[in-house]
């Protein structure tokens, strides 16, 4: 039993390391300054990324603007206003089905909603597709965070005369704080390698753009157009945004998993 | 066990001087099931009541009408009438935060707040009063002084208020109550979770308190109840049994279930 056990971790373990190992080869090979300075080339021509890697950041930016104040309101009316009231249930069961919804789901609601509409792709309705991927993370790990501060600091709180707000923010928040930011890391990872959503609302751009009502270029679907292409250069590049991608992600996922560790310490 | 008193010896003072909290014909109800049934009895001004009885007799619930804290869940509800100072605190209209400025509270656990040792005591002062930084810190080395943990965190009181052992918290979370100068401070076995010296520590507080402060503790220990209390209610299955000073209450019990209880025959 043991030894099966052992064998299926190892095959997991195994996938996970050809993958970075295959990443890291493939990827390293190209990785330059000129991949953060220089735009996306045209075929046959050597390039960067610069475009798209910005083009990622503001999108991610903006999603999580827009999507963390509302999961972390929304998360906290479910874990202290709402805690005993019916709508929270409902609210966490419809959460958890938009948690779980192909993102490409997203993608084409946002572009019904926006590109649509506005006739038009914008980075606009790209930072949105992915604003609603960000809510439903930081719902869920709000949610949780919350639910794990013991009610007996919130009785304490509200036994030394705080109004139930300033409980909430100056108790219940403090003992969660970075439990809710992992959760926030975390949904950042998730977003910033989908691709789905993208192609229907932010779509691609070979140039640099800072206008947020026109189409802009980002890392996946960057990776998704140059990875298919027959040009020797333009695959380069996928591996190596692929790479910055997978070490982004993992650069987070240590950093959420720092913070809960020092947490536990405690 | 302290030698029986004949009734003869005990002093005839009145039950209560100049009652501080007045509970009149309490009801309390977790959605249907009723836990306090009919319950009437005045707290003395300035001195140490306990509630003792077996586990799940109502002490606790008593205690959390007295500042409302029940009211932070729903289907909970009392009926009847507490009076601090003559005001009925169950009425609608009572403001609950300012209530529960003046009655403070202190529970089971140690409950310090996710903050520094100076924070969770300057917190709760600096919700109704606006003082100056030097005032702050006047008012936390009192309060620290008065709970008997100044000098052992005298020197850090910027770490965690969660960095200090079990006994300091509770110390900790007398300070934090104290600060904000109520005028009863409620216990809900404050030393249920500490060692003997703290216990002892905390007891001893609690009797320097009362000079200044109405207290009532809830306790599971009985010898505990006859160390800190002047008067003790005996309460049993949600009712009020017995209430009475604590000597008496220990010695020559009017009821035989009263006595069953603090000789040990159950609960």
């Amino acid at each position: 039993m043991m030894g099966l056990c052992t064998c299926a971790a190892g095959v997991g373990l195994a996938w996970l390391a050809l993958i970075l190992g295959a990443l890291v080869y493939k990827g390293l090979a190209g990785l330059s300054l000129s991949v953060f300075t220089q735009m996306t080339p045209p075929p046959g021509d050597a390039g960067g990324l610069a475009n798209a890697i910005a083009g990622s950041v503001a999108m991610t930016v903006i999603a999580v603007v827009v999507g963390t104040p509302i999961g972390v309101l929304a998360g906290t009316y479910m874990a202290e206003y709402g805690r005993f009231s019916r709508v929270t249930t409902v609210v966490r069961f419809i959460n958890d089905i938009l948690l779980s919804a192909p993102s490409i789901i997203i993608g084409l609601f946002v572009y019904e909603l926006m590109v649509r509409p506005m006739g038009h792709f914008s980075a606009l309705a790209g930072s949105i597709a992915l604003a609603i991927l960000v809510i439903p993370v930081v719902v869920r790990t709000t949610e949780d965070m919350l639910n794990l501060v013991p009610n007996s600091l919130r009785e304490a709180g509200t036994a030394i005369g705080a109004p139930r707000w300033v409980v909430i923010r100056s108790v219940a928040y403090r003992a969660a704080l970075s439990g809710i930011v992992t959760g926030i890391l975390l949904a950042i990872a998730r977003i910033s390698g989908e691709t789905a959503p993208l192609l229907f609302t932010a779509l691609n751009n070979q140039f640099w753009s800072s206008n947020l009502n026109a189409p802009i270029a980002s890392l996946p679907v960057t990776i998704f157009q140059f990875a298919l292409s027959p040009y020797e250069e333009w695959q380069q590049l996928a591996w190596t945004g692929a790479l910055i991608i997978t070490m982004t992600v993992l650069g987070l996922s240590i950093f959420a998993r720092s913070l809960t560790g020092r947490r536990e310490d405690r | 066990m302290k030698p029986m008193l004949s009734p003869e010896t005990v002093v005839a003072e009145p039950l209560v001087g100049k009652a501080k909290i007045e509970v009149k014909n309490l009801n309390f109800y977790y959605g249907e099931s009723k836990a306090l049934k009919n319950i009437s009895l005045a707290l003395p001004e300035r001195s140490v009541t306990a509630f003792i009885g077996p586990s799940g007799c109502g002490k606790s619930t008593l205690l959390r009408v007295l500042n409302r804290i029940y009211e932070l869940y729903p289907k909970q509800r009392a009926e009847g009438e507490v009076l601090l100072d003559g005001e009925n605190i169950l009425d609608r209209s009572q403001d609950l935060n300012l209530l529960r400025t003046k009655i403070g509270m202190v529970f089971q656990k140690p409950t310090p707040f996710p903050m520094s040792i100076h924070e969770n005591i300057a917190f709760g002062v600096r919700l109704y009063e606006k003082l100056s930084r030097a005032e702050i810190d006047a008012r936390v080395e009192e309060a620290l002084r008065r709970a008997a943990l100044w000098d052992e965190v005298k020197d850090k009181l910027a770490a965690s208020g969660l960095s200090l052992s079990g006994g300091q918290q509770q110390r900790l979370c007398i300070a934090r109550t104290v600060a904000v100068k109520p005028e009863v401070i409620l216990l809900d076995e404050p030393a249920s979770a500490l060692d003997p010296l703290s216990t002892a520590k905390i007891e001893e507080l609690i009797d320097e308190l009362q000079a200044d402060y109405t207290i009532v503790i809830v306790t599971h220990n009985m010898q505990q109840a006859a160390r800190v209390s002047s008067r003790t209610a005996f309460m049993y299955l949600g009712e009020l049994i017995e209430f009475d000073r604590t000597e008496k209450i220990f010695t020559s019990p009017r009821e035989k279930r009263t006595q069953d209880y603090i000789t040990g025959r159950f609960g």
